[in-house]
């Protein structure tokens, strides 16, 4: 608002300034001119009365005629304003008299005229001498001894005094008028300012307005354009610059929109071909799945069948290329749990010894097998983090390592770092190094440095890619340093904290029930060749099991006596069903929170979170039957209780 | 080069003006047409102003004609062995001159008055106002001396004479207005005392309210409102003089102080009219002139 006032004051000052400055100059110039006139008129006039009555006087006195003086003097009074008349003789005697003089006492009259103001009436006196008129005669008869006077014969004095009041009223009756004239002036050129202001200011503001319309993005905004506007063109201006925008605007945001739509196709079209993919990997791991479980179980019931040394042989070549597998879908079904962020994170204190121990005694055999040194620097510190997660990390690092090593060995070392805020966990290997060209590629999926052929033995190349998933997922730096030729040197950093007192861990009571022979277990298993070879394992381990094939026959043994203390459910059952629903059913028929474990061939991420919300243990097929044999311990030993067993397991990486 | 004059001398005539031009020019030129005519040339005339007087010596000259009151004055001092003959200058001026320098008019100091012998005066009042009796005169303290030769003039035309006597510094109209209230003409004498410019509208229009006319001496007054006047113009002066001067060149000793032989008479028609009086200039002149040669 400050700057429409600013238009308008700006307006209204150069309207008003000149008019202002030349009305009071010229009213000023023609009152003192005026004022002055009729002030000079007024003495004239009285000048003008006093020379006519000196003039008319002379004869009067040169007669001595007092009643003609007495007369002129009378009839002069009559002149307006005057107030006294008084003729004197030559030698200052009162010839005739008017009026009543306001003076006190005339001073010595000499014989040129005279007019002053008296002080005390504010009069006008004027002193006119009177002489004898002169008449041009023959000087050889006027000469004579005596000079001749040069100037005419002083007769006598004709005094006139003079109101001034009617020239003051006069005076003041022409101030008010200026007065009156000025400010009307005035008045009427701040109107007319206003006025013209008014009709020079609107449109200039009505332009104003538009142009913020449209700076605020509104350009839709037009300015009414009128005949008579001083702006007319300019508005025209506006109104086609605002329309161009307008166009122009429309124009890209059309393309826009073209061009997004574009790209939300080529991004569907990418994120179906994903889709797919992954449907299609999914699909595969589930169909690849079942028969890998089957054949582990099939071959683990071989292997306790008496055999001659050469059969052993091809059962052993057997169960490791079944694990080799059973590895791969291991890997395939981690990564696309980290994918899925499907992975639960539960961050809390632990000593790292522990982790230690654990990584040395699972990896030690793989070491030693390959000939290789593996040592564990002992570390007393206590870190933050998940220690499944992190046992998973260190884990693929060290089996990394080892697998990448002809010869020395692989160390595990811990060190603080940063001030002592952290740890630093290394794994060091003697091995062929990694080329710095390589070393960003190494953590993708299925990369392998000189692994074209994909020697099966050399791993799958999906170790390091859960790692580096892994540890971005607790927020752990990963650091790699390495040369051809000169080993590497992994490393991973985690926030150190102080020692908490440790609970006594449910593991103590384990060890109450050391085998599962005779433990009770309900299979529920639609996929027959499956059924049969968990049925065949199971029994191998001296447990006793029955197989039903659906809900109903699983609720059928149930009624008919058999009281189950593990149940194992496949997820995916005929009709529909799945093992969630029957897991609650025959949970519900024996009145009571039976033990019991999913299993599925599928990865997908929704089953895994569905289960944790269940909470209940998922097994991927294909099974290993280690694996199997420490959950049906667990489960059966948990009795009651399972969820701890969740967290138990979970802590053994099955879960 | 100038031919060498007849004359022994090389200045015959001195003419010393009071002023120069005007009415002097005027006389000038006439007494020096007169002398020409007679054989002067204008190279023996030497002009002269009074005061030029103050810075060179007169020249031996056989006659010195002044002109004006001042010259008059200047030469009745001056050491000059040439006769002296005084004119442009009225009666009164000259016996003052005489009186001022205590010379007697002789053969060496004579004058031409300006003015008019006071019986042409009478004569022409008679002349123009035959019922006129009385003859109002202001007396000044120079004209006075004029009283009794103007009371025996007067008296032998059978006129008579109102004479009133003003003081100096006394105002002049008391005395008119006694004179005006009893005459039938006012007669002006030339008396710088009563009549000059400052006073003489004032007395004009005293006398003309009081239905009395002025005869005055110069044509000025007639002008300025008097009735009539007598008087010789310069030139008729110049001319007078100049044969007074050619006498003495001739070798005749100057003679005693004179009148004006011509002369001419002025009159105001509007203020005759105003008199109803039916006055001629030229016829009067005429028979004021016959009426001096005589019968």
């Amino acid at each position: 608002m400050s700057r429409v006032f600013d238009i308008r004051q700006r307006m209204l000052l150069a309207a008003l300034l000149p008019v202002s400055l030349v009305a009071l100059l010229l009213s000023s110039v023609f009152l003192m001119g005026r004022l002055g006139d009729i002030d000079a008129a007024h003495t004239q006039r009285a000048r003008m009365l006093a020379r006519q009555l000196a003039s008319a006087s002379e004869y009067g006195i040169f007669s001595a005629n007092i009643g003609s003086l007495q007369a002129l003097a009378a009839s002069a009074l009559r002149e307006p304003d005057v107030r006294s008349v008084v003729v004197l003789g030559d030698l200052g005697q009162v010839y005739a008299r008017a009026g009543k003089a306001a003076y006190p006492v005339l001073p010595a009259l000499g014989a040129s005229e005279r007019e002053w103001r008296d002080e005390r009436s504010g009069n006008d006196i004027m002193v006119q001498p009177v002489t004898a008129s002169r008449i041009q005669l023959d000087e050889i008869f006027e000469q004579s001894v005596k000079a001749e006077p040069v100037n005419p014969q002083l007769l006598g004095h004709v005094v006139i005094e003079v109101s001034r009041k009617t020239l003051q009223s006069h005076e003041r009756d022409m101030l008010y008028t200026g007065l009156f004239v000025t400010i009307s002036g005035l008045l009427l050129g701040a109107f007319l300012a206003l006025r013209i202001g008014h009709s020079v200011i609107q449109p200039v503001l009505r332009v104003s307005r538009m142009i913020e319309r449209i700076s605020a993005g509104e350009l839709s905004a037009r300015v009414s354009v009128r005949p008579d506007d001083p702006l007319h063109d300019l508005q025209i201006g506006l109104n086609q610059m605002a329309e161009r925008l307008e166009q122009g605007r429309d124009e890209l945001e059309q393309r826009v929109e073209q061009a997004t739509l574009a790209l939300r196709q080529k991004k569907e079209e990418a994120e179906a071909a994903t889709m797919i993919k992954s449907r299609f990997l999914a699909a595969a791991s589930h169909d690849l799945r079942q028969p890998t479980h089957a054949l582990g179980m099939f071959v683990a019931r071989l292997g306790q069948l008496r055999l001659d040394e050469e059969a052993r042989r091809l059962v052993m070549n057997l169960d490791a290329a079944v694990l080799a597998l059973q590895d791969l879908l291991d890997a395939l079904l981690d990564l696309s749990r980290l994918e899925a962020q499907a992975v639960h994170v539960d961050v809390r204190a632990f000593p790292m010894d522990r982790l230690l121990e654990q990584l040395q005694s699972a990896l030690a055999p793989a070491a030693v097998e390959k000939g290789l040194r593996l040592r564990v620097r002992p570390c007393s510190a206590w870190i933050m983090s998940d220690p499944v997660l992190l046992q998973r990390i260190l884990l693929n690092l060290v089996s990394n390592a080892l697998r990448y090593t002809r010869q020395g060995g692989v160390l595990l070392a811990c060190r603080r770092v940063r001030g002592g805020s952290h740890l630093r966990i290394e794994v060091w290997d003697s091995g062929v190094g990694i080329a710095g060209e390589h070393q960003k590629d190494i953590f993708r999926e299925f990369f392998q440095v000189g692994n074209v052929e994909r020697d099966r033995s050399r791993g799958l190349g999906l170790g390091l890619s859960i790692v580096e998933r892994t540890a971005r997922l607790l927020g752990h730096p990963l650091a790699l340093c390495s040369r051809p030729g000169q080993g590497s040197r992994f490393s991973v950093e985690v926030p150190v904290t102080a020692s908490v007192e440790i609970p006594g861990t449910p593991q103590d009571r384990a060890a109450l029930r050391d085998d599962i022979d005779g433990v009770s277990v309900l299979v529920v298993e639609d996929d027959r060749m499956v059924s049969r070879a968990l049925q065949e394992l199971l029994s191998s381990w001296g447990c006793r099991v029955v197989v039903a094939e659906g809900v109903l026959g699983a609720l059928h043994a149930v009624r008919s006596g058999f009281e189950p203390e593990v149940l194992l459910c496949d997820y995916r059952l005929r009709d529909g069903a799945t093992g969630l629903d029957a897991i609650a059913l025959l949970r519900e028929a024996l009145a009571r929170p039976v033990p019991a474990c999913l299993m599925s061939g599928d990865t997908d991420s929704a089953l895994m979170i569905l289960s944790r919300e269940a909470g209940l243990p998922l097994l991927h097929k294909p099974v290993r039957p280690g694996k199997l044999r420490v959950l049906i311990r667990r489960l059966a030993r948990s009795g009651d209780e399972p969820v701890a067993v969740l967290d138990q397991l979970k802590g053994d990486g099955l879960a | 080069m100038v031919a060498r004059p007849a004359f022994a001398q090389r200045w015959a005539v001195a003419i010393v003006s009071s002023e120069r031009g005007g009415a002097y020019e005027e006389a000038s030129e006439a007494l020096r047409e007169e002398l020409a005519r007679a054989g002067v040339t204008r190279a023996q005339v030497l002009e002269l102003t009074a005061a030029d007087l103050a810075s060179a010596a007169l020249p031996e000259v056989r006659l010195v004609v002044t002109l004006g009151t001042a010259a008059a004055q200047k030469l009745a001092r001056w050491p000059a062995k040439a006769p002296v003959l005084c004119t442009l200058l009225p009666q009164v001026s000259f016996e003052r001159v005489l009186a001022e320098s205590g010379r007697q008019a002789s053969a060496q100091f004579s004058a031409l008055y300006l003015n008019q012998p006071l019986t042409r005066q009478l004569d022409l009042a008679r002349l123009a106002l035959p019922h006129a009796r009385r003859i109002g005169v202001l007396w000044g303290e120079q004209s006075v001396r004029q009283k009794p030769a103007l009371a025996a003039v007067a008296r032998a035309r059978g006129l008579d004479v109102r004479g009133v006597e003003v003081k100096h510094p006394s105002p002049v109209f008391s005395g008119l207005k006694q004179i005006v209230e009893d005459a039938d003409l006012l007669l002006a004498m030339a008396d710088p005392q009563i009549y000059n410019r400052d006073t003489i509208q004032n007395i004009l229009l005293t006398s003309f309210r009081a239905r009395v006319p002025m005869l005055a001496f110069s044509p000025a007054y007639v002008r300025a409102g008097a009735l009539l006047a007598v008087y010789s113009t310069p030139a008729q002066i110049g001319r007078q003089a100049g044969s007074m001067a050619m006498a003495v060149l001739q070798g005749a000793a100057l003679g005693p102080v004179q009148y004006p032989q011509d002369f001419t008479v002025a009159v105001n028609v509007h203020v005759a009219r105003a008199f109803q009086l039916e006055l001629d200039e030229e016829g009067l002149t005429r028979a004021l002139k016959q009426q001096e040669r005589g019968p």
